[in-house]
């Protein structure tokens, strides 16, 4: 049973697109695609279409060569290969909010593959302390919503709104659940397993993904694994794109037991619920500011929260005993921030391992040997 | 086609930028000498938001400009090792990486006198002279880096700096009536920006506990508008052949209308730019020896190679005539500025940075800059840390081979960090477009993008300008 759900999330997860292609041809409804970080699925849920995080392909980049450089992130420089190979032609709009200056010439790039798509941006104030921040954010969602009625033909009215909110909350505490359990030693998966828990929800129909989430939880309660033995570590980074699942497993394969993490495919993406009364669009606007005060993020500024002292907090709750950064090249944000982090955990004597990934191949034996070492540096400072 | 490289070929470069270096340095020395006069001083990046802060008495530091110095005068070095140091990576932003290895060594002096390569005995280390910031305001368009390169300045002074931010939105431009300085985006855009910076002026006032000087800021906005007016008017006498003019000597008057301080002597030497370049076209004397190619230039500049890229281009006959860095910033639209109340056109100015307005707009834009000058190709720096500039290269690449039938090469380099700079490569591929500009010339050839450029194999449309769904 564990491991039939566990496939259904992993179809999804490993073949976004043609998820939701099958989606579009059983439910004769739009689907729109939105660039990550902080789309709010609930109004394109409410709209009665289906939100889909576009996904860092697996393949290799070929066309988009000749649309973005080599030194851009690999979700950009994937993406802008997506839509120049005609990928995302059967997608009904395409939405996008964040501010990061390589995701703004990936866009650019995108609408220029796909001339005839409704490609909409309603730019997302990444100033976050400001006395006008919640304004603007709410502004920007107003405009969100305004899209989406144009593109469905319908207005989207509080009380659907309110369901998909109801709904989304639903999934992200019943998959906070599994993040719980996995921190208790509980859930008895592996990273590739939350990964793909996590980036099927931002892929699949709400709905059944939630009923699959319960499912699992059932399953995992009724059928308690063993307590993981390894070294327990937090994984951190890796913003729009998700690691590799190679580079998870080979973690793993170092006797590596992830206790938590803050990437985007993990518990950066569910770690905040919406307000279920009041006005729905001061609710998200309100959504928007908060997931960036519960799990701080590089790409917005807020001189009042910390990231590197977030990560401290978590690596202390989790019991982990160090933390991988995992940073996605180029990735600016990633970048700026990268240097507090560090020397915050030097400060407080805790270790820490930077792992640089990309998009194409990366030497996975030279990395191994890497996190062993680091292994065997945790191992002894716990014994010394 | 001749392109040996002749040794005699010299840019004849105008000599009226030369005073625009004593004004830098006379600039930079008053900024290291603020503290000891008791001046509060501001740090900021992006928009030219200076005019502000001398109204209000505030010494400025614009974070790019002194990068640029440092690069310049190739003494960037300490303060890019100071900021490796600290871990920030090489592909980061090199003009963030210098500005912030220079707060890294500001604060390791303050904070820990014997450590770090930073503190080695040398007098040419300028790193260490910036005074810290008394406060910073953010004011960037387009690029997130601004923000965040400001974020971590606050962070590297142990957040003790108060900050500001002002938000400026991209021009996304998908509406119907969306264009170049125009449409209801523009329109209410251009009311938000307008909106900050009068709370700016608040955050100001409290900073320097006073009240801020109105009629101070509409005096030195009618040095600055004048002075554009009379830039622009230059620029535009430099469509004459030959050439009165390169964006080289244009790249050399950047300091005076981007940061440096203001008052008449910026309009003196807008004058004496615009003066001279008058004489020359009336004398027919060009800014290089033997103007053969007219060439545009996208890309922002290289400032370690600033007069090496200006003389490798005159040895080649070419022109390098007019570019994206040079011809669609810095006070761009002074029409804009009503000098009775300059701040809405002031945020106007902000927002039409090169890259604020999204593709379309901006390739349609430089179409036509590269019909006015009569360009016949185009170089395109691609500057490895700088991807606000290098996001729409390929796209203004297709455009010029296809809506104007010339040809495009590209070359790597960086803004402030050398070791991107690949002069082999620059070589081979100039001298290649070059050799198409002959052979088209000759009849024999057609336009195409050369060098790395040359496998765009995608299916684009194939006559421009696209149009776009709009919303």
């Amino acid at each position: 049973m564990k491991s039939q759900i566990l496939e259904k999330f992993e179809r999804a997860a490993t073949q976004p697109l043609a998820a939701a292609r099958a989606w579009k041809d059983a439910n004769h409804k739009k689907v729109v695609g939105s660039f990550p970080m902080n789309f709010p699925g609930e109004l394109a849920h409410a709209a009665g279409t289906l939100p889909l995080i576009l996904q860092e392909a697996e393949d290799q980049i070929t066309v988009g060569h000749g649309l973005l450089y080599p030194f851009y992130c690999g979700y950009t420089r994937s993406v802008v290969d997506q839509a120049a190979k005609g990928d995302f032609e059967f997608l009904d709009a395409i939405m996008f909010g964040d501010h990061c200056v390589q995701l703004l010439g990936a866009a650019d790039a995108v609408r220029m593959q796909l001339p005839n798509k409704r490609v909409a941006f309603y730019q997302l104030i990444s100033s976050m302390c400001d006395p006008w921040t919640h304004g603007r954010a709410r502004e920007s969602f107003v405009g969100l919503k305004k899209e989406l009625e144009e593109l469905v033909g319908a207005a989207i009215d509080n009380e659907t709104l309110g369901t998909s909110i109801q709904l989304f909350n639903k999934n992200r505490q019943l998959i906070r659940e599994l993040y719980e359990m996995r921190r208790t030693g509980c859930a008895g998966l592996t990273a590739r397993e939350m990964q793909h828990i996590v980036k099927s929800s931002m892929v699949m129909d709400k709905a059944e993904h939630t009923a699959l989430v319960e499912q699992l939880l059932a399953t995992i309660k009724a059928n308690p694994p063993a307590k993981p033995s390894g070294v327990r570590l937090h994984l951190s980074g890796h913003f729009c794109q998700p690691p590799k699942v190679e580079v998870l497993d080979m973690i793993e394969s170092c006797g590596v037991t992830i206790v938590g993490d803050d990437l985007y495919h993990g518990f950066r993406y569910i770690s905040t619920d919406v307000r279920e009364d009041g006005d729905p669009l001061d609710a998200l606007a309100e959504w928007y500011m908060a997931r960036n005060t519960g799990v701080p993020c590089p790409t917005r500024v807020q001189n009042d929260v910390d990231w590197d002292g977030y990560l401290l907090d978590a690596v202390k709750k989790e019991k982990a005993q160090g933390m991988i950064v995992l940073m996605a090249k180029y990735c600016e944000p990633h970048m700026y921030y990268y240097p507090e982090v560090k020397a915050a955990f030097e400060r407080n004597d805790v270790p820490h391992l930077l792992i640089e990934t990309e998009h194409e191949s990366m030497a996975i034996e030279g990395l191994k040997t890497r996190v062993e070492t680091f292994v065997e540096i945790v191992k002894r400072r716990e014994a010394a | 086609m001749n392109t040996t490289v002749q040794e005699t070929k010299k840019a004849n470069k105008l000599a009226a930028t030369k005073p625009g270096g004593k004004l830098v340095n006379e600039y930079w020395e008053m900024v290291f000498r603020a503290k000891e006069e008791g001046k509060l001083v501001c740090w900021y990046e992006g928009s030219a938001i200076n005019p502000f802060f001398q109204a209000a008495d505030v010494v400025w530091v614009h974070g790019e400009a002194y990068s640029a110095m440092l690069a310049a005068r190739h003494l960037e070095g300490p303060a890019q090792k100071a900021a490796e140091e600290r871990g920030y990576l090489k592909e980061l932003c090199s003009y963030a990486r210098t500005h912030l290895g220079c707060a890294v060594s500001n604060q390791r002096q303050q904070n820990e006198p014997d450590s770090g390569y930073v503190n080695m005995a040398d007098d040419k280390n300028l790193a260490t002279r910036l005074p810290a910031p008394d406060f910073i305001v953010s004011a960037y368009a387009y690029c997130s880096t601004g923000q965040q390169w400001d974020e971590m300045t606050t962070r590297l002074f142990g957040k003790k700096i108060p900050i500001f931010n002002v938000s400026l939105p991209w021009i996304w431009g998908a509406k119907p009536d969306a264009g170049y300085l125009r449409g209801q985006e523009w329109e209410e855009t251009s009311q938000y920006v307008a909106k900050q910076l009068r709370d700016m002026v608040k955050f100001i006032e409290q900073q320097t506990k006073r009240q801020f000087d109105w009629d101070r800021l509409r005096e030195l906005m009618g040095h600055v508008k004048r002075a554009s007016e009379l830039r622009l008017e230059g620029m535009e006498l430099c469509t004459a052949r030959p050439a009165p003019a390169t964006f080289f000597d244009w790249i050399a008057a950047i300091a005076p209308i981007n940061n440096l301080p203001i008052g008449p002597h910026l309009v003196d030497f807008f004058q004496g730019m615009k003066d001279e370049i008058a004489l020359r076209v009336a004398k027919g004397e060009g800014a290089i020896p033997n103007e053969k190619y007219r060439l545009y230039f996208d890309g922002i500049m290289n400032w370690n190679k600033v007069g090496w890229l200006a003389e490798k281009f005159a040895k080649y006959d070419a022109a390098v005539m007019c570019g994206r860095y040079t011809h669609f910033a810095f006070w761009q639209e002074p029409g804009l500025i009503d000098l009775k109340d300059p701040i809405l056109g002031m945020a106007q100015n902000y927002l039409i940075c090169p890259n604020n307005h999204s593709a379309p707009i901006l390739i349609d834009e430089t179409m036509k800059l590269c019909k006015k000058y009569d360009v016949d190709g185009m170089v395109i720096h691609a500057s490895r840390t700088c991807r606000a500039f290098t996001n729409p290269q390929y796209m203004i690449a297709e455009a010029a081979t296809k809506r104007l039938g010339i040809p495009t090469t590209m070359f790597e380099g960086d803004v402030t960090d050398e070791s991107f700079y690949k002069d082999e490569l620059l070589n081979s591929r100039v001298e290649a477009m070059l050799e198409a500009i002959d052979a088209k010339r000759m009849g024999g050839g057609s336009p195409s993008m050369v060098s790395d450029m040359s496998f765009l194999n995608r299916q684009a449309a194939e006559s421009a300008p696209v149009t776009f769904h709009r919303g």
